[in-house]
């Protein structure tokens, strides 16, 4: 894979929605097989950037490519299956773990459902459990899990660890981590600037739908503030 | 058979309950006098007007006036049953598609198979009672289709997001609707007879028909109401369902 050219490029993207501009004007790049922050405070637009990248949402303005492909080119069901999306809230499917699984890979054999349960930190009994009696924690790597069942080379992350105690977070920080030594590209939507010079190898800092600053975390004056 | 149908000075005498009523109401203070009055004289009213009209077209016009008193029906209906759903893009149309298609496909095969003859005066009651069981069924899909994508929207956008087409995302949802839409259908096929006599059963009898006749034509319409509640509430599932969704498999944004 050339790691050079950049996964995703969003181009004078513009996103309004009745009167409000959700994201005015954004250009920048977002790195393949690393780990992108994108931060800002709430009502920045980091969500509605995420959403563009598997197409859950649409620009009004502007184009974002993916591997140097406008979105609309490309098959809808097969980008979302290469860009995998968790979000704050678990949102499980099913009543069983397996079963949730299985919503987007129905094929996946308990074999390889033990493997994702290792690649996210959860023990593989886990996998014979109610959705409805998992921790916080756990269900939140279930859905990490459920989306790389898929098989994506990105993942898009918004605030996975903002609902999470400080002990599960960092249990998700590290799978993510982990993931991303393994190859996996990861977008995470983050307001905590600590996480991002934590986390991150690239940060995206919106304002009010404006690109404010875009590099290394260390480097960016933004995330030097604690949040 | 000898129907026993009250005179016109039956029906005034009646109109002591309607006074009964409005005693009963000044005397609990429910301030409700005026509108037991008005709701009464307009029964009165619409009920002349619908008797009147009904022998015009039963008389004059046949079954081309027949159709075209289910058709206005329809249309009816399908107003009704999309105000229980706003917000969901082009509901006047999927209500008012349901409901025709669950009566002309409902109405059609009766006609088709001989069970009821094609004369004014079995289709127009037959297709009333056809009209509002798909209307009751399209109104409860409609709403319950809202919920669900109200209530359910981050599920189905997590099944998106894991790629899946537009339709198996909300195969689950959709299922769920269907079920809730369907059941006081089959519940009252459940219990007819058994909780009180339906309206055609009764309606025969009254006019003198033997019970074991009369039921004949009450099996005819349960059958018949719960094919329009299932065919209505289908096309209208699945009309909903090609609207909520554009090309990009995307849930669209509802109007509160």
């Amino acid at each position: 894979m050339d790691h050079s050219s950049p996964l995703f490029a969003l181009d004078q993207v513009t996103v309004q929605r009745g009167r409000a501009l959700l994201l005015d004007d954004v250009t920048c790049e977002i790195p393949q097989g690393a780990i992108t922050a994108v931060v800002g405070p709430s009502g920045a637009g980091k969500s509605t950037l995420l959403r563009l990248l598997n197409r859950l949402g649409e620009p009004t303005g502007g184009t974002v490519r993916f591997h140097a492909e406008p979105l609309p080119a490309l098959d809808v069901l097969t980008l979302r299956r290469r860009v995998g999306h968790v979000t704050q809230q678990s949102i499980l499917l099913t009543d069983d773990v397996l079963a949730d699984l299985r919503v987007g890979a129905p094929d996946l054999d308990p074999e390889q459902a033990a493997t994702l349960m290792k690649q996210v930190n959860l023990p593989a009994d886990i996998l014979s459990r109610k959705t409805a009696n998992l921790s916080g924690g756990e269900a939140q790597r279930v859905c990490l899990a459920r989306a790389l069942a898929v098989g994506p080379e990105a993942l898009l992350l918004d605030e996975p660890t903002s609902a999470l105690d400080p002990a599960s977070a960092e249990v998700v920080e590290t799978t993510v981590r982990e993931l991303v030594a393994g190859g996996l590209t990861v977008i995470l939507v983050s307001h905590n600037a600590a996480q991002a010079r934590r986390l991150a190898d690239h940060a995206v800092v919106l304002q009010a739908g404006r690109l404010v600053a875009t590099g290394p975390p260390d480097q960016l004056d933004y995330l030097q503030e604690d949040s | 058979m000898n129907p026993t149908v009250p005179t016109w000075v039956g029906v005034g005498a009646s109109v002591i309950l309607v006074a009964f009523a409005v005693v009963v109401s000044h005397w609990h203070r429910l301030h409700l006098a005026r509108d037991i009055t008005i709701a009464a004289v307009r029964a009165g009213i619409q009920l002349v007007a619908v008797g009147a009209i009904l022998l015009l077209v039963f008389e004059h016009t046949g079954l081309l006036g027949a159709t075209g008193w289910v058709a206005i029906m329809v249309i009816i209906a399908g107003r009704v049953a999309a105000r229980r759903a706003p917000g969901l893009p082009h509901t006047l149309a999927i209500a008012t598609a349901a409901v025709a298609v669950g009566t002309a496909a409902t109405l059609g095969s009766l006609l088709a198979l001989g069970v009821i003859d094609a004369e004014a005066r079995v289709v127009i009651p037959v297709g009333g009672m056809v009209v509002s069981g798909a209307m009751l069924a399209t109104a409860l899909i409609l709403t319950r289709l809202r919920e669900e994508v109200t209530s359910a929207r981050p599920a189905i956008e997590a099944r998106l997001a894991l790629g899946l087409p537009a339709r198996e995302a909300f195969t689950p949802y959709l299922r769920g609707a269907l079920r809730t839409a369907l059941i006081p259908a089959i519940d009252s096929t459940k219990t007819v007879g058994l909780i009180s006599l339906p309206g055609a059963m009764t309606g025969l009898i009254l006019a003198g028909v033997a019970p074991l006749t009369a039921i004949r034509y009450q099996i005819v319409v349960m059958y018949m109401l719960l094919a329009a509640a299932a065919l209505a509430g289908l096309t209208a599932a699945h009309l909903a369902e090609r609207v909520l969704f554009d090309d990009a498999h995307r849930l669209r944004s509802l109007a509160a």
